[in-house]
């Protein structure tokens, strides 16, 4: 990116920030599910009881679903505050949108005008032939 | 333009949901007695290619916006177009109340029952 602007460090640290939890939320929920998938499988030999291994296993997986379902949530929030940072800060588009709302306006405008314009030069023409009859007549 | 990148994070919101929904069924395949190792591996590559895919796409918007932020506020406004739009349809509105009133008026004169 040879063209990249000093960005404000705000605007800088908060980028950094989004690609900190897409990145954490990315590893969080590959860990989370191959630790899950590790512990389905059923050891022969454990240090404790089978029933206790079962009871840990048990709740680990209860644990490592919850926090693939966390890092899920918090990417569905990053996806919403990305959302939200493109519509104020994505100045193309903005820019883009503006000139084509200006340029729907202005024809809309001129079509107006045009209109009225015709509508004019139409009745100007009536009023001249009414004038003529009306000065000509008895009644004037 | 725009409307193209928010249909992007769409797609990725939907994405992120389809990973939960194969991380769903792959736990659930392994609660089971006998697995179908088959339907384990095709829901893994599911997951992993939607992760990798949800990741690249983030990726590439937050590397836009890094590239397209300015950190200023957009000051640019359609106020003037508008306004003059605005004071068009006006005029044509004056007009049509006007060309309306005449017409009323040509009427009372034409039949004086009216």
């Amino acid at each position: 990116m040879a063209n990249q602007r000093a960005l404000p460090q705000s605007k800088e640290s908060l980028l950094q920030n989004y690609n900190k939890r897409l990145k954490d939320d990315i590893r969080s929920i590959l860990d989370n599910l191959t630790e899950i998938i590790k512990t389905a499988k059923v050891e022969d030999e454990t240090q404790v009881s089978r029933a206790t291994q079962a009871e840990q296993d048990h709740y680990e997986m209860h644990v490592r679903a919850a926090n693939i379902v966390r890092a899920g949530e918090s990417l569905m929030k990053l996806v919403s505050d990305l959302k939200q940072f493109l519509i104020l800060n994505d100045f193309p588009s903005v820019n883009e949108a503006i000139s084509l709302q200006n340029q729907q306006l202005r024809s809309l405008q001129e079509e107006c005008d045009k209109k009225l314009t015709s509508l004019r030069d139409e009745i100007a023409i009536d009023l001249y032939e009414l004038e003529e009859e009306y000065y000509s007549s008895r009644y004037k | 333009m725009a409307n193209d990148r928010l249909r992007a994070l769409e797609e990725v919101e939907n994405q992120i949901a389809t990973i939960l929904q194969y991380a769903g069924n792959v736990v659930l395949e392994l609660s089971k007695d006998k697995h179908n190792a088959s339907f384990l591996d095709r829901q893994l590559s599911q997951v992993t290619g939607s992760v990798n895919r949800v990741a690249t796409e983030l990726s590439s918007q937050i590397r836009y916006l890094t590239q397209v932020a300015t950190g200023q506020p957009h000051e640019g406004s359609t106020y003037s177009a508008r306004k003059d739009c605005q004071m068009a349809l006006n005029r044509a509105e004056y007009t049509r109340v006007k060309l309306g009133e005449l017409g009323r008026t040509c009427e009372v004169m034409l039949d004086p029952q009216l």
